[in-house]
């Protein structure tokens, strides 16, 4: 089996699939409910039905980080966007409480 | 037997015919089947599908629909494996499946 | 990553697939066995043989039982560490909540109580300040069960399949979630891998040699039950998903959450803090029976599933009936509050929203709280197929790699086919040796199910040294005959623990299938009899492989 990828690589490419992908799931999950709730839905429901997408996601973001060409550009994604998801959660947060 | 039990049994028997038909409409397994004819009848697939619909509908006339649906995702497997098993150890069971009318072309 | 999109996901398929398969073996096989969970604690523990019970008058039966139920010491202690000062004495603890549980498989009641202390908790956040006791009992007669009876099927096996019962930091349940996802990762790659998906759809080639055959089964059991797998490992991760995998309620956006608390509690009229005011509890049967009168008008007659108390004596107490949702796969509740003290209706649960409803329809299929037998047995069906995929997975992974290995004298494929026959014939021997261990051992002996789990583990532990110092011959290319050996002495300890059990109480399959049925047990003693058929047949056909490999290599020349 041909791998055209150094082992530094690979490494870095199932850190990002196990635990950069995590964070980013974080990050939609955390504003998803928060948005949801804020745009009227009920609590729960919000919870529930991003808990059925988030492993859906985590899914397709996991097989993503071995497509994709540019192992660098993975992680910019997963690390750039689970922070801003997760700070924008919690600025919603405080709009919502008020 | 209760009623659903025995709709329930006509959903098993469906879905074998399914599967039964279904295998012997792809030409590998026909000729395992059969040596001796060389092509399988073009309406064999069409005849399985209809079987496969037909177990959905005894899958639902025996149970709650939620039950039913599962019931059916589970009959399909162990079917198919059954049908599989039967094509590598005894191919020659599986004629019973596609008894001579049913050949004709 | 590498030169081909499939080429790249093939790699994650075999590495990932890999490593996480002997996580993944764990959790269908248990997995399989937990779909008959309390039918094996029926044979594990003999005085629970009678038939499932109904929830028992709470007037009559199980107020007495709550009166005299204690504060668990486990729980004393774990408390104990967690608060300022000493606890009082249990004796003198109130009870402030209880719960009891049953299902339409369950002869005995789980019962379990909170009880209140004064002490002030050393982590300020910290706002779970009572003990809990607990208790299985006779609904019958109100007695209580022994505490170290180990509930081999619901206690041992079922939480085995999702936390391989490693509880630290709760680092297992994790761990079987990473391999829940990559069984999807797997499933999603290995249909991108498999290119003739529906032309293969019946194909297994026994005859041809291991490597094809072994690729056949694999391809065919993970793709004729693709939805079951997928829908297996899917919804046990949502069914964990808001308290372990992503507990953004109780973190981030735990504000939000409680919040939101507080706003339900006002809107469905069930106070979330005690009065202070004490209050008598009026007849809960009699609510039951209301209850009961209720769901039948719905159109959804039933029994009680779960009966609980909040605030126990107190005049904002309530009592919650829900029903034993034993006839759709929601895991539905149906739940009816009352007002402690004089019985009238507080709220009945309305249906679920829509998101609410697919939620309850996929934890419920997982769950498996429904009564259809037939199910029940498709679903072992499906979670052993589940298996095959696995360990033909682990089998074809050496196979392919076994001659370039043995040339360039790594030992990669040998402990691979080691861990295998560890987590394929191992795991199983270690399972029914613990079946043995519990007829076995003396009725009385105190710590019963501690000698029982350490009889699994050390099982499972020897048959990983036997696997591992029987491998050698995988170092040349040739096969492991710890496989076979494995088989055997797993036929035997099938045998054996279907001969104790007659021998220890008297229940023979002659009785339990015919002169008196029971077929909790009898299904139990039939599988490990049919488990004893499978081994003695797979342990000879793998001696004939052997013959005929040696054979053939006789005349100097090794014909495949």
């Amino acid at each position: 089996m041909m791998v055209s990828a150094s082992r530094g690589a690979i490494i870095s490419r199932i850190l990002a699939a196990i635990f950069g992908c995590y964070a980013f799931v974080w990050g939609v999950v955390a504003l998803g409910v928060a948005a949801l709730h804020g745009a009227g839905v009920e609590y729960h429901a919000a919870e529930q039905a991003m808990m059925m997408l988030a492993f859906l996601l985590y899914l397709g973001l996991f097989l993503w980080t071995f497509a994709a060409a540019s192992v660098r550009r993975v992680w910019l994604v997963l690390a750039v966007g689970s922070a801003v998801m997760l700070a924008a959660a919690w600025q919603l947060q405080r709009m919502i409480i008020g | 037997m209760s009623n659903a039990g025995l709709w329930l049994l006509a959903a098993a028997a469906s879905m074998w015919l399914a599967t039964g038909w279904l295998a012997l409409s792809l030409p590998a397994h026909w000729r395992q089947v059969f040596v001796a004819n060389e092509v399988a009848p073009g309406y064999l697939r069409p005849l399985g599908w209809l079987a496969l619909g037909v177990s959905v509908l005894c899958c639902f006339k025996a149970d709650h629909p939620s039950m039913a649906v599962l019931v059916w995702f589970t009959l399909l497997p162990v079917a198919a494996v059954a049908t599989a098993m039967t094509l590598s150890y005894r191919p020659a069971l599986l004629r019973v499946v596609c008894p001579v009318f049913l050949r004709a072309r | 990553m590498l030169n081909s999109f499939r080429q790249s996901m093939a790699w994650v398929h075999t590495w990932f697939g890999l490593v996480l398969g002997f996580v993944l073996m764990v959790a269908f096989f248990f997995g399989a066995l937990s779909v008959f969970d309390r039918e094996i604690d029926r044979w594990a523990i003999p005085e629970t043989r009678f038939e499932p019970q109904p929830m028992p008058s709470y007037d009559n039966l199980l107020k007495q039982v709550f009166a005299d139920l204690k504060p668990h010491p486990l729980d004393m202690a774990a408390t104990a560490e967690r608060v300022i000062g000493d606890l009082p004495a249990p004796e003198t603890m109130p009870m402030v909540g209880l719960f009891a549980y049953t299902t339409h498989r369950d002869p005995v009641l789980r019962i379990g109580a909170e009880f209140a202390i004064p002490n002030k908790p050393i982590d300020p956040k910290d706002d779970h300040l009572h003990v809990h006791g607990w208790a299985t009992i006779d609904p019958r007669t109100g007695a209580a069960l022994p505490d170290d009876q180990l509930k081999i099927g619901s206690n041992w096996f079922y939480p085995m399949h999702y936390s391989l019962q490693v509880h630290w930091k709760n680092i297992g349940v994790f761990v079987v979630g990473l391999a829940a996802l990559v069984m999807l990762v797997a499933l999603v790659t290995g249909v991108i891998m498999h290119r003739k998906l529906f032309k293969e759809f019946f194909t297994f080639r026994p005859k041809k040699r291991t490597q094809r055959s072994t690729l056949d089964l694999h391809n065919m059991t993970g793709v004729v039950a693709l939805p079951f797998h997928f829908f297996f490992a899917f919804t046990g991760l949502v069914i964990f998903a808001s308290f372990y995998y992503f507990p953004v309620s109780g973190t981030l956006l735990k504000p939000l959450h409680d919040r939101h608390e507080v706003i339900e509690a006002e809107h469905t009229g069930l106070p979330h803090d005690e009065a202070g005011v004490p209050a008598e509890l009026a007849s809960v049967d009699a609510m039951v029976a209301e209850a009961k009168r209720i769901w039948a008008e719905r159109d959804m007659a039933g029994e009680v599933g779960l009966l609980m108390i909040e605030h126990l004596g107190d005049a904002n107490g309530y009592v919650s009936i829900y029903r034993a949702g034993s006839d759709r796969v929601a895991l539905v509740g149906e739940g009816i509050h009352f007002k402690a003290s004089t019985g009238e209706v507080l709220r009945e649960e309305p249906p679920s929203d829509p998101v609410g409803a697919v939620n309850e329809f996929l934890t419920g299929l997982h769950l498996q709280h429904f009564e259809h037998w037939t199910l029940r047995w498709l679903y072992v069906a499906g979670g052993l197929l589940g298996c095959i995929c696995i360990a033909t997975g682990f089998v074809f992974f050496v196979e392919k790699r076994k001659q370039e290995h043995a040339k360039r004298r790594l030992q990669g494929c040998r402990l691979v086919d080691a861990m295998a026959v560890t987590t394929v014939t191992g795991m199983v021997l270690a399972a029914v040796a613990m079946l043995v261990a519990n007829r076995l051992l003396p009725d009385a002996m105190p710590g019963r199910g501690d000698w029982e789990k350490w009889t699994f583990w050390g099982v499972w532990l020897l048959s990983l040294l036997h696997a591992l110092w029987r491998s050698a011959p995988v170092a040349q290319a040739r096969s492991n005959p710890a496989w076979r050996e494995q088989c055997w002495a797993l036929a035997l300890a099938c045998v054996a623990a279907v001969l104790l059990n007659w021998l220890t109480t008297g229940d023979h399959l002659l009785k339990t299938m015919l002169l008196e049925p029971y077929w909790a047990v009898a299904g139990v003693d039939l599988s490990l009899l049919a488990c004893a058929l499978v081994s003695v047949f797979t342990a000879r056909r793998l001696a004939r492989t052997v013959e005929v490999k040696q054979a053939s290599r006789i005349g100097g020349v090794a014909y495949e």
